[in-house]
């Protein structure tokens, strides 16, 4: 072993105050200018906004032929499946630090950890708002040609219409948000990608195949009631997320059978699945080694 | 004394191996180059030595064999599903499970950077997806064929209390589990065929889930002559390889085409030969860098 | 000023760091060495609060990091040239990472002056070559202008240009009584730029000293090489005087404790005569080998045997 003693430097005076602190404001500003420096996120939105408004376009269309038509009745169509681009944006998000090794140059400027993935979360919401009600509006165009076709003026103020909008928006703010939580729990895009797909996309088929199997079609049509099978089925259904989001754009009971959790009760279920894999990644963040 | 050091060292022309031609003409085996079975050999190697694969393949099969279980459990007595069916309705979790197999063993190469060293150890570059295909369609096979057994088995305890017969000799119930097979490792030559053209294993799976689920299921939601065509051209038309005959019945009432089963299964086979030969178009023509 | 005390780092079964004791002053540049997989990054890591110390502590100007108000106003830290997000700019990963302490955009166009990235701020950081993801990583550093500078191998990859950059650039951020800590496997580059050494060997420290009491410790500091056309006269006459003469091959002594001038005086008095007199110089290469010589952790085997040529006639 080699030893020497060094002389004593000097310090540089510490001329920086606590005003260049890594505040949440600044680091959502800087989350910000991360989000919109990617070629994906525009491209999702893009898609999102205008696939929405083709999709309420084309409904509205195939059924303007029918006679009780009404054009608000599909109003949502485009947006209750064009939720997957918010989804997908939130995994890209939640999924960027790690899977590209950036996570080192952004933990050594904010080594407290959890305002980035804070961060991240309102970036991504502010970001699927703004999507979210462009959204709003292509679907309100799409269905405009249809309406007037049929000479109908279509009336956005009545009938539960505006709140089915707000709903909409807010549900696609919650996929968000989602993939965002689920994204920062997994880091890795694939797995957060198969999960969010299973949790969305597929679990409402496995929901509805159970509910196939438990109807008697010969017994609901005779008593007019609903079996106890398939009103367990709706339950379940309704306190999954898509389930809460139906119940935000079309409010009443979801299904035949399953209760009537009302907007605030949906977007109740909501948060209690974005915090589900949100949580367990806020502690992975902070306890453990960023590697 | 310095002159000699340049006379001292033989010209290239007095090389053994330079034929008249000036170039070395043996063929690729007998110099030890990249046959297609060393080529086969080699995406083997790769293919079982990534933990992925194991995990991808066991996954699929827990989700079938577990969500035919659990749909089992809902199953009563006059319900509209036959035995066999009830043991493929695990394929709602398999089909993922066999794109993201697919998509991982397409992209692969481009998205870890191995490209590089592949190609230029494959210059022909065609053979290694050939390779790909092969080795991937033999593992959907496999897991597919795990999967519909280990699901007749789980569910044949709801199938008893609820009097659902399932004969092996009956024909409907051989075209099913064969469908069923078939339909799988067709969705995972499918996922190699998009993950080789797109080349990001995200981007790819979101491509064939959108093309698989969300365009299938928004059609469904709007049923009528327009939707059912599209339906019926699009990959998820493969699935009715494993529909059950009152199924088939069923969609040959409906206003869509009349495909059948096996023309479901043309219809899966198309999609599957225009991403490969997209996906081998890039990959031939273009930089795999 | 780096401090770091007993820094221990086990993973499961293995230790990477091992209470290894150091510290880098400010004013000065330190060379941090050591084999490969010797528990440089590791410490480096540690040292950022990017991982959890199994035990011991690491300071920086007394703090921990993660209880700095400004990290980067006090550490700059270039890690590893990947750690950028491949989609984006230069330019908009070191304005993202300003935006974070809130650095004002034109220090960010300061920076990339400063690393002569002006070129290349604009495309997308996938494209970039090994030196250009370098000087982005150098810039990033460098953006909170910080007292303390923690550079894992800067010269990666640069072309002698950068790395006769790097070296001017890292000197004049000691001269302004900075810290700086950078580990480097450039052994000649490193002689030149850094004041102290800390060398270190499977996690363990091996050495923590001046350059020069370093390079004094090599094998050949302070041997004297003399070719004389009567080599056996000349080592009895030195042996008689107390050197320690070692011959070699071709006429050629090598002589310890002795002067050069001794050596000279020497073989005048003899009469042998002298082709060839020279005080070696100890290098840091040198005695950088001799010092971990039983620590690397990976040393390739013997050069293989030539291919022999095969019936088709290979080469």
């Amino acid at each position: 072993m080699i030893m020497s003693s060094a002389p004593t430097g000097t310090t540089v005076a510490e001329s920086v105050g606590a005003y260049s602190a890594p505040t949440l404001r600044r680091i959502v500003a800087a989350e910000w200018t991360k989000l919109l420096g990617l070629r994906s996120p525009i491209v999702i939105g893009l898609a999102t906004v205008v696939g929405a408004g083709l999709l309420t376009y084309l409904s509205a269309n195939a059924s303007s032929g029918d006679p009780g038509f009404d054009p608000t009745a599909g109003l949502l169509d485009g947006m209750s499946v064009a939720f997957i681009g918010p989804l997908v944006l939130g995994v890209l998000v939640g999924t960027g630090e790690f899977s590209t090794g950036a996570f080192r140059s952004t933990f050594a400027a904010v080594p407290r950890r959890l305002p980035v993935l804070a961060a991240q979360a309102i970036v991504t919401a502010g970001f699927v708002f703004l999507m979210a009600v462009l959204a709003a509006g292509t679907s309100v165009l799409g269905i405009l040609p249809a309406a007037a076709s049929r000479n109908i003026t279509p009336d956005l103020f009545g009938d539960g219409t505006p709140q089915g909008l707000l709903g909409a928006v807010s549900f696609h703010v919650a996929m968000g948000l989602l993939g965002v939580a689920i994204g920062a729990l997994l880091r890795r895009p694939v797995p957060a990608l198969v999960t969010a797909i299973v949790l969305m996309l597929i679990l409402p088929l496995v929901a509805v195949l159970a509910a196939d199997l438990t109807t008697d079609p010969l017994a609901a049509s005779r008593s007019g009631t609903v079996s106890a099978q398939t009103a367990a089925v709706n339950t379940v259904v309704t306190f999954t997320p898509i389930g809460a989001g139906s119940t935000l754009m079309a409010p009443g009971p979801s299904a035949e059978g399953g209760p009537d959790l009302g907007s605030w009760g949906a977007l109740l279920v909501l948060a209690a699945w974005v915090a589900l894999p949100l949580v367990p990644a806020a502690f992975r963040l902070r306890r453990r080694d960023l590697v | 004394m310095i002159e000699n050091v340049a006379a001292a060292r033989p010209s290239i022309d007095e090389h053994p191996d330079m034929t008249q031609a000036g170039r070395r003409v043996a063929p690729a085996s007998a110099r030890g180059g990249p046959t297609f079975g060393r080529v086969l050999a080699a995406e083997r190697i790769k293919l079982t030595s990534v933990s992925s694969t194991g995990w991808i393949a066991a996954g699929t099969v827990v989700a079938a064999v577990t969500l035919a279980f659990g749909l089992s459990l809902f199953v009563r007595p006059g319900s509209a599903t036959s035995g066999i069916s009830l043991a493929v309705s695990g394929y709602l979790l398999a089909q993922l499970g066999m794109l993201v197999l697919g998509v991982l063993v397409g992209a692969g190469e481009f998205s870890t950077g191995m490209s590089a060293t592949t190609f230029a150890a494959v210059p022909r570059r065609l053979p290694v997806l050939g390779a790909q295909v092969l080795l991937t369609a033999l593992v959907a096979l496999l897991t597919a064929s795990v999967s519909l057994l280990a699901s007749i088995l789980v569910t044949s305890c709801a199938r008893g209390s609820s009097g659902l017969a399932l004969n092996v000799t009956d024909p409907e119930t051989v075209r099913v589990a064969v469908g069923f097979v078939l339909f799988l490792t067709g969705l995972a030559v499918l996922g190699v065929g998009v993950g080789a053209l797109l080349r990001q294993p995200g981007a790819a799976l979101m491509a064939a889930v959108g093309l698989l689920l969300v365009a299938d299921q928004l059609l469904a939601a709007n049923p009528g002559y327009v939707a059912d065509t599209v339906r019926a051209v699009l990959p998820a038309g493969g699935a009715r390889m494993f529909a059950d005959d009152a199924g088939l019945a069923a969609l040959a009432a409906g206003p869509g085409p009349n495909f059948g089963a096996w023309g479901g299964g043309l219809v899966l086979a198309a999609w599957m030969v225009a991403a490969l030969v997209a996906a081998g178009y890039r990959l031939r023509w273009r930089d795999v860098t | 000023m780096i401090q770091v005390e007993a820094l221990t780092k086990r993973y499961g079964s293995t230790t990477a760091v091992d209470g290894l004791s150091f510290t880098a002053q400010s004013g000065m540049v330190t060379g941090f060495l050591g084999p490969n997989g010797a528990g440089k990054s590791t410490t480096m890591r540690l040292i950022l609060g990017l991982e959890r110390a199994t035990a011991g502590s690491a300071t920086i100007d007394g703090q921990r990091y993660a209880d700095l108000t400004a990290p980067l106003h006090a550490v700059g830290a270039m890690l590893d040239a990947r750690s950028v997000h491949p989609g984006r700019t230069a330019f908009r990963h070191l304005l993202a990472l300003a935006r974070t302490h809130g650095i004002p955009r034109s220090r960010v166009h300061e920076v990339i002056g400063m690393t002569g990235l002006e070129s290349v701020a604009g495309k997308r950081v996938k494209g970039f070559s090994l030196g250009m993801g370098q000087r982005l990583g150098i810039a990033g550093a460098l953006l909170g202008d910080p007292g303390t500078l923690i550079l894992d191998e800067p010269v990666n990859g640069l072309d002698p240009d950068g790395v006769m950059w790097v070296r001017g650039l890292v000197r004049d951020l000691a001269a302004q009584g900075r810290t700086v800590f950078l580990s480097s496997h450039l052994m000649h580059e490193l002689a030149l730029c850094a004041d102290r050494v800390v060398i270190i060997g499977r996690g363990r420290l091996l050495a923590d000293a001046s350059m020069q009491d370093i390079i004094d410790q090599s094998e050949r500091a302070g041997l004297i090489r003399v070719r004389t056309t009567e080599p056996d006269l000349l080592a009895q006459a030195l042996s008689q005087l107390g050197a320690e003469v070692i011959p070699q091959e071709n006429g050629v002594l090598h002589v310890r404790r002795a002067s050069l001038e001794q050596v000279g005086a020497v073989a005048g008095r003899v009469q042998a005569t002298v082709l060839e007199l020279a005080a070696e110089v100890g290098s840091l290469e040198e005695a950088y080998l001799q010092l971990t010589a039983d620590s690397v952790q990976y040393r390739a085997g013997h050069p293989a045997a030539p291919v022999s040529s095969s019936a088709e006639g290979s080469r």
